[in-house]
């Protein structure tokens, strides 16, 4: 493979590299892997159907902050409206308890616990379906999650490349200040790290310890 | 405790928002507004009276660092509470927001016991320092 090559080549030296076509060539190298992982995404034939019609594979992430976002909306929406019906049928109980405790026959007779009934099937037929909503909602994740695995493969091996490539051609002077942690952002995988909290009781003991 | 307190949640996630909105109104706090960045945010401050700020601090055009930085400077705004809600969960965030002014700081995910148990304590201590 055209990556395993680069990494074998970059590997074995030991001297650092001046900028030479050699660098140019495996920066091209690089590229190459990238846009063909990148047109893979569109030919994957399980993402092929969802991805028609997007013109690249940014579109493809574009695509998937907005199946995400959207999932999201619809499950908020149908909470919104399951906490409704929810608010509906705790009202309805209350005002049937008191009619019952107040005057049982008259709430049977005039019909009032037979509406209540059909009142309650009613309501937690639409929470039922709106149920089934959330979790049809979730049908983004496979095909989101796919193109998310692909892409952070990608990423890391373009990570890698790069890295090895840095360290050859930086001036031996400044090579202990590549840092390979410069790359912030939060924090997925905190273990063995003292510079990072993991829960909110670690911010809440950092916040006292200064006198907050 | 008042819960016609006003609040605006900053946040660029519409998601997100929408979570500490609902989250407030289930707690009991109904009068929130939205921003989805700090300009916005500081823009809405500035033109109508807020009581509480509740804010991301990865935004685009300003960050909630800022944002706080530009709440504590400014006279008119310095008194507002500001609860930073974020996913940075690094030390020194944490201490920078305490420096700068937040009021509390909390790292996502998180849970509604959590925020309304921010929310409460900063209230108290509003209430005590009054």
């Amino acid at each position: 493979m055209q990556v395993e090559q680069t990494f074998n080549k970059l590997g074995s030296s030991s001297e650092p590299l001046t900028v030479s076509p050699e660098v140019f060539q495996q920066l091209g190298s690089i590229t190459r892997v990238l846009h063909d992982t990148m047109q893979q995404l569109g030919v994957m034939p399980k993402l092929q159907v969802a991805t028609d019609g997007l013109p690249d594979a940014r579109s493809r992430l574009t695509y998937i902050a907005n199946k995400t976002a959207e999932a999201a909306n619809k499950v908020l929406n149908s909470v919104d409206q399951a906490k409704a019906e929810h608010a509906h049928i705790s009202s309805a109980t209350n005002e049937m308890a008191k009619a019952i405790m107040a005057d049982p026959v008259k709430a049977v007779a005039s019909g009032a616990v037979f509406n209540f009934v059909k009142d309650v099937e009613k309501s937690t037929a639409q929470i039922d379906q709106h149920l089934t909503d959330i979790m049809m909602a979730q049908d983004f994740h496979d095909l989101t999650g796919q193109v998310v695995a692909k892409v952070v493969t990608l990423a890391n091996d373009l990570e890698d490349s790069l890295v090895k490539l840095l360290v050859q051609i930086v001036p031996p002077e400044q090579r202990e200040k590549v840092d390979p942690t410069i790359l912030q952002g939060p924090v997925v995988n905190a273990e063995g790290r003292t510079d990072v909290v993991t829960n909110q009781g670690e911010v809440d003991d950092l916040l006292a310890s200064l006198g907050f | 405790m008042s819960t016609e307190m006003k609040f605006l949640v900053v946040d660029d996630f519409s998601t997100m928002r929408r979570i500490v909105r609902g989250l407030l109104k289930e707690i009991g706090y109904n009068n929130v507004e939205e921003a989805e960045d700090g300009v916005e945010a500081l823009n809405m401050l500035k033109n109508a009276k807020f009581d509480f700020v509740v804010s991301d601090i990865n935004m685009p055009n300003m960050t909630g660092f800022e944002l706080l930085k530009a709440i504590k400077d400014d006279p008119n705004l310095k008194h507002l509470p500001v609860l930073m809600v974020t996913a940075e969960a690094r030390k020194e965030d944490i201490v920078l927001a305490a420096q700068t002014g937040a009021a509390g700081y909390i790292v996502k995910p998180f849970t509604k016991a959590t925020l309304e148990e921010k929310v409460q304590k900063i209230m108290q201590k509003l209430a005590a320092a009054a």
